[in-house]
């Protein structure tokens, strides 16, 4: 694999071209000082105002970049009367400066939406996608445990582009075809890299590894999990009187695709959407009878680590955690992801 | 690539009160080509629409066997369903589907049937009924074991009249409250084996009915002998999509509206049971 070479400070100009044929989404910070993975403007002085709010060095975003493809509120189709309208999104979206745990996450997410019948809506926004990973030189929350959950801090495939902090510029590993093309199309900001590079990106990668502080024993507990009722209800019941319910941990997780399908009406004309939705929360099992399957709050505890933990390494071979440590770092209560792992894989009270 | 979440308009050719609160609605697909194409299987549901309202998966009580219409017998208990009461004949319903799998058919022929319904439980179990019924030679002994609140809220009751008039087949019903006149038994459905033998020999039973009442039940089974292979249930859950997307039907790692909503009792007590099947 060739390896190119491009200038941190040709990042703009080469993004800015792109918007002309991509919409083109990357890591913003934004007037509280958050960095949101959100989409560029497409063209103007919003755009170049854009462009300088990017953070690509150790950013953490506060969501994953699922929602480029599962917005948190999306059209299903309008209606007039009784004339259905179908709301279809599927202009090409491409993504700079993904982290490899939430690549990871996007690829679960593809796998999900693509079993059993497919939905026509997430596979309509991943179509013609351009996914540009940057890796981590060093974790950017506390809370990340992606090499323990086999997810970083470089991704090792699913990227049509891989960018390595190099000094004043990036290395830049081609993952796909269309990463071959993409640089093809781009030569001018692309050039070849240095002959070494190859193993200066060896060394940054196995030292960004290092720098990964937090370990957990990520097999152990899918193990742990797949045994019949290991965990036992207690755990899950203190967790439960813990957890105040708010769903944070739930919108900022790569892999929860739950959600709500509601229809929104003027007079006769209207659309029917489908926002985010969560199994923390008590109306989400609830029938119309009053019937609550999940009535207990442990019991929607123990429904979202067995399903991360359990049920997604059974069915699919990989597990629903990615790593990323966001459930725990937004949690008020400190409770997460890589804290439940420690509590079941060392057996000690941590949650 | 079809897309599974855009629904087809259904005509309400006829609405029949079966209760108070239950309306028994039989559409015919707007679209006729949709219609001649138009497939199911018993025990499937559908996603039903009032466009404004929203959407709620109702099963489809007809039966496969008799072509041309669909039936779908309704409680009004929310929103949705409450708006799908205010329609008459004529009026659209819109319509996804049908989703999940299918109660067994060919693989109960030449079996006795116990059919043990709960209320509105009744109306997916009647797809089935009529199925077998339409083919009543390749089973043997029936029984419909149904129980309600009160002899008002016994569903499809001329139906039930029609059906202990077959050849080898018997109705036994019971409420929990009796009104004057109600000949049959008082009490709930497992009472009911009181009244008549229920043998587990080459038999296999349907179940279905509200969680408790599955629950018992299915012990009740249990306890005459049937394997646990031999009792299928159809499940109710909270659900939007339909097609294993949104979550809110998930059971362990099942979904009950692809994996199911008819599981034997076998497969229900492999899931978890913190997670409440019933």
């Amino acid at each position: 694999m060739k390896i190119r070479i491009i200038k941190k400070e040709d990042t703009a100009d080469l993004l800015k071209e792109a918007a002309k044929d991509w919409d083109v989404y990357a890591p913003q910070r934004n007037l509280g000082g958050d960095i949101w993975f959100d989409v560029l403007p497409k063209s103007g002085a919003d755009l170049d105002k854009a462009l300088e709010s990017i953070v690509l060095d150790n950013t953490d975003t506060v969501i994953s970049s699922k929602d480029a493809f599962f917005p948190q509120l999306e059209s299903l189709f309008r209606f007039d009367n009784n004339n259905i309208q179908e709301a279809v999104e599927s202009s090409p979206k491409l993504l700079f400066g993904v982290k490899s745990c939430d690549l990871k996450g996007v690829l679960f997410s593809d796998a999900f939406f693509k079993r059993n019948l497919e939905d026509k809506y997430y596979l309509s926004r991943i179509k013609n996608r351009f996914i540009v990973v940057i890796g981590c030189l060093k974790p950017p929350r506390p809370t990340c445990f992606c090499t323990s959950a086999m997810s970083g801090p470089f991704a090792k495939e699913g990227f049509d582009l891989q960018l390595v902090d190099y000094k004043d510029s990036y290395l830049v590993e081609t993952g796909s075809k269309a990463g071959e093309e993409f640089i093809l199309k781009f030569n001018k900001y692309f050039k070849d890299s240095p002959r070494d590079s190859g193993k200066a990106i060896d060394e940054i990668k196995s030292r960004s590894a290092e720098s990964v502080e937090l370990k957990v024993d990520f097999q152990k507990a899918l193990e742990l999990m797949g045994q019949e009722s290991f965990i036992p209800e207690e755990n899950y019941k203190r967790i439960g009187e813990r957890c105040v319910y708010c769903g944070g941990c739930l919108y900022v997780c790569p892999t929860c695709t739950c959600f709500n399908v509601f229809d929104n009406i003027k007079e006769k004309s209207g659309e029917r959407l489908r926002n985010w939705d969560g199994c923390v929360f008590e109306g989400y099992t609830r029938e119309t009878s009053g019937h609550n399957p999940r009535k207990e709050k442990w019991q929607r505890s123990s429904r979202r680590y067995e399903h991360k933990l359990k049920y997604d390494y059974q069915l699919t071979g990989s597990s629903g955690c990615v790593g990323c440590g966001r459930c725990l770092s937004s949690c008020p209560v400190d409770i997460g992801m890589s804290k439940f792992i420690q509590e079941i894989t060392e057996k000690r009270m941590i949650v | 690539m079809k897309n599974e979440y855009i629904p087809f308009p259904a005509v309400i050719e006829d609405v029949k009160r079966e209760t108070f609160d239950t309306k028994t609605f039989r559409v015919r697909l707007q679209d006729k080509e949709l219609a001649g194409l138009f497939k199911y299987k018993q025990g499937q549901f559908m996603e039903v629409s009032v466009l404004g309202e929203g959407e709620a998966p109702i099963s489809i009580t007809s039966s496969p066997s008799r072509k041309g219409f669909l039936e779908f017998t309704i409680r009004a208990a929310g929103r949705v369903t409450k708006s799908i009461h205010n329609l008459k004949k004529g009026d659209l319903l819109h319509l996804r589907g049908p989703y999940g799998n299918a109660f067994p058919f060919e693989e109960i022929k030449g079996k006795n049937i116990y059919f043990i319904a709960g209320g509105i439980g009744l109306a997916p179990l009647r797809s089935l009924i009529n199925m077998v019924f339409d083919n009543r030679k390749d089973f043997k002994h029936i029984k419909l074991l149904y129980g309600a609140k009160t002899p008002d809220e016994l569903c499809f009751k001329d139906e039930l009249d029609t059906w202990k008039k077959v050849p080898d087949t018997e109705v036994w019903m019971t409420v929990d409250k009796p009104c004057d006149g109600w000949g049959c038994r008082i009490g709930v459905v497992t009472e009911l084996w009181k009244d008549t033998d229920v043998h587990p020999e080459n038999a296999v039973s349907i179940v279905c009915g509200p969680p408790i009442m599955m629950k018992f039940v299915t012990m009740k089974l249990v306890e005459s002998g049937f394997k646990d292979k031999d009792i299928t249930v159809t499940l109710e859950r909270y659900m939007k999509c339909g097609i294993g997307k949104c979550g809110h039907c998930n059971i362990g790692g099942k979904f009950v509206c692809v994996d199911g909503p008819v599981f034997s009792y076998e497969q229900v007590k492999s899931l978890p049971h913190k997670e409440g099947a019933f």
